[in-house]
């Protein structure tokens, strides 16, 4: 770069009060700073807290605590780093009845950010003598990376289509099972979607990405189940050791990159038209009922289907590497969907609040809805469970399955953390890979990783990121959602 | 004068030049590196012009248009820019960047960039110039 690199993560750590409140909780009291309306509350154990000041994550978790309408804390998962705005990790209750607001920064650019998970009846002994064929070729024929278009272009009617009725818009033209309907959050279809809201830009930026990873954090992992915590659950949800899955993380692309974008700039003069003082721009927000929070709200479901979409259409193309490579059809390998779910979303759900349910607009921003056992919005076949939540880790330790606690309803309006979540800049993390040789070091592992950037395996390397182990560990203990299978990787592709 | 500072999971730019037009031009010269790597080592031939327009009087919100437009011409173009001339009058900001469309042979892509976010955007004039912050989403 033309300038030196600056490192600021010495002055940019969080100085302010974090009171305990049990073994998995602190706060930040509202008294921290003129303006919050509620607490903070950040769910994390003594392992973290020197890494949970040592950023402004924490900032962000008092800022949001700003919002009107907020419900009963600013919450936090024990993955929280900082991001813009909202923090990653961040959760956050409005009530529409109240003058509660939508804050696209809530949801993040990536819309529908998101995990599936795809079980197969392939084992360890089965996929070892080719996994290098099998890694290689998912290289070859997924597109991945900066700059990298699908082979599935979409006209502007078509995307409209495809944004109003999501998964099932696949279907049709053979590219999704009813399975695989069936076994997506909101099957597949956030309601109430408006493409007539989604910008030329936009629907330009997502024409031929529809099936594209991208860059940055997103992947296709290969994974095998190395233990089993809850023999039940996963039986249930069709895990047992010695299994290989495969993980797919990806979101909405450019369109949904471009949906946000244009929303935080049509909100530019919300804040003195609502008398909105809040601490960050990027917090910028509308009132739920208000035009602009139901054009956001609008907008942002169709990008949201959007990503469902993308990640179904690379599951597809997993699908057809996987049989290419084993000479068998996709569904002879057993490779099914397990789950698909979100963790960038800002959704209207009921929650019980003081002892009154009311419709509250939940914003996740790397944070996974974590429903528990019975409740309706799972699919029949897990509904005794909870709801199948997928946790990627880094791409040299492990994976999670967790099912939805039975504590998440009360105390984190259904949520869960979403990964490990980074502890290193991507910057410090590429200064950690001079003189490493990072794809060598996970193969001397058992990993075998192809990248299509060099930035990509320095910035991402496994010590980027905290232990998801630790992570899993708080949140089940939490109660927010419950340890049933570990996965360890065995090959990946990156952009 | 433009530096890239460290943000967790994104990346900063940090701004100072004498004048606004300075700013402007360093600010894209920061995003064209975080996008493919050191100018100074990727070959971009100014083979190709393009001219951008951005309305507006606020100092920030110009700085935060000027760059997404730029941003955009790399999304659904594939520009790569090296060089810019930038004015700004009382209607905006008027510019011609210099560069070519992106060549998978002959240049590397180093990042993605999402989208760049007002978290903590800020403009300032100081006595000595302007200063600024700018974080791109990765």
């Amino acid at each position: 770069m033309a300038d030196a690199t600056r490192d600021t993560s010495s002055d940019r750590g969080f100085a302010g009060p974090l009171e305990r409140v049990d073994e998995c909780t602190w706060r930040i009291p509202k008294s921290y700073k003129s303006g919050m309306l509620v607490d903070g509350l950040i769910f994390a154990d003594e392992r973290l807290i020197p890494q949970l000041r040592s950023d402004r994550a924490p900032e962000q978790v008092a800022n949001v605590a700003f919002l009107p309408g907020i419900q009963t804390a600013s919450l936090a998962m024990p993955d929280i780093h900082w991001g813009y705005g909202f923090c990653i990790g961040g959760v956050c209750a409005t009530d529409p009845a109240s003058g509660g607001v939508v804050s696209p920064g809530g949801v993040g650019y990536d819309i529908n950010c998101g995990v599936r998970l795809m079980r197969t009846n392939l084992t360890l002994a089965d996929i070892q003598p080719v996994l290098v064929q099998l890694v290689n070729q998912l290289l070859r024929d997924v597109p991945v990376g900066v700059g990298q278009g699908g082979r599935h272009v979409f006209s502007p009617a078509e995307l409209r289509m495809l944004m109003q009725e999501g998964v099932p818009f696949l279907e049709r033209r053979g590219m999704a099972t009813a399975a695989d309907v069936a076994l997506t959050e909101a099957e597949g279809c956030i309601p109430d979607a408006q493409p007539e809201f989604v910008s030329d830009r936009a629907l330009a930026r997502g024409s031929d990405q529809c099936g594209t990873v991208g860059a940055g954090n997103h992947f296709i992992e290969v994974q095998v189940v190395d233990r089993v915590e809850d023999a039940t659950a996963a039986a249930a949800f069709g895990l047992h050791a010695g299994q290989i899955c495969v993980l797919i993380h990806s979101g909405s692309r450019g369109l949904g990159y471009q949906v946000c974008d244009d929303s935080l700039r049509a909100l530019r003069d919300a804040p003195a038209k609502y008398g909105l003082d809040l601490p960050d721009r990027q917090l910028v927000c509308a009132p739920v009922e208000s035009p602009e929070g139901r054009h956001y709200l609008g907008a942002m479901r169709a990008a949201a289907n959007y990503a469902f979409c993308n990640r179904q259409l690379l599951m597809w193309q997993v699908r057809e590497v996987f049989a290419r490579v084993l000479g068998k059809p996709w569904h002879a390998l057993g490779m099914e969907l397990l789950y698909d779910v979100a963790h960038n979303m800002a959704k209207l759900e009921t929650h019980t609040v003081n002892d009154i349910q009311k419709t509250v607009c939940v914003h996740r921003k790397g944070a996974t809805r974590a429903f528990p056992a019975g409740h309706h919005d799972i699919p029949d076949r897990y509904r005794d469970m909870g709801q199948p939540v997928i946790i990627p880790g880094d791409m040299g330790r492990a994976s999670w399955v967790l099912r939805g606690g039975p504590r998440s309803m009360e105390r984190s309006f259904g949520t869960t953390c979403h990964g490990a979540g980074r502890c290193l800049s991507r910057t410090a993390a590429t200064k950690m890979s001079r003189g490493r040789n990072i794809q060598d070091e996970l193969l001397r592992s058992g990993v075998v990783a192809r990248c299509r950037s060099r930035e990509g395996l320095a910035e991402e390397q496994p010590l980027a990121y905290k232990d998801v182990d630790i992570v899993v560990d708080i949140v089940h203990r939490a109660g927010l959602s419950l340890k049933v299978a570990r996965l360890r990787p065995l090959g990946v592709i990156k952009g | 004068m433009h530096e890239i500072f460290e943000h967790t999971a994104d990346l900063g730019l940090r701004l100072t030049s004498p004048t606004l037009e300075g700013l402007m031009t360093d600010a894209a010269r920061g995003l064209f590196e975080i996008i493919a790597g050191d100018l100074a080592q990727i070959r971009i031939q100014p083979d190709s012009d393009e001219r951008f327009h951005v309305s507006g009087t606020d100092p920030t919100w110009l700085l935060l248009d000027w760059i997404s437009e730029l941003h955009a011409a790399f999304e659904l173009r594939r520009m790569l820019f090296r060089s810019f001339n930038v004015t700004i009058d009382a209607t905006g900001l008027h510019a011609t960047a210099h560069g070519e469309r992106y060549d998978p042979v002959r240049h590397s892509l180093a990042h993605e960039i999402k989208a760049i976010t007002q978290h903590e955007l800020s403009v300032v004039e100081t006595a000595a110039g302007w200063n600024a912050t700018l974080i791109v989403d990765i």
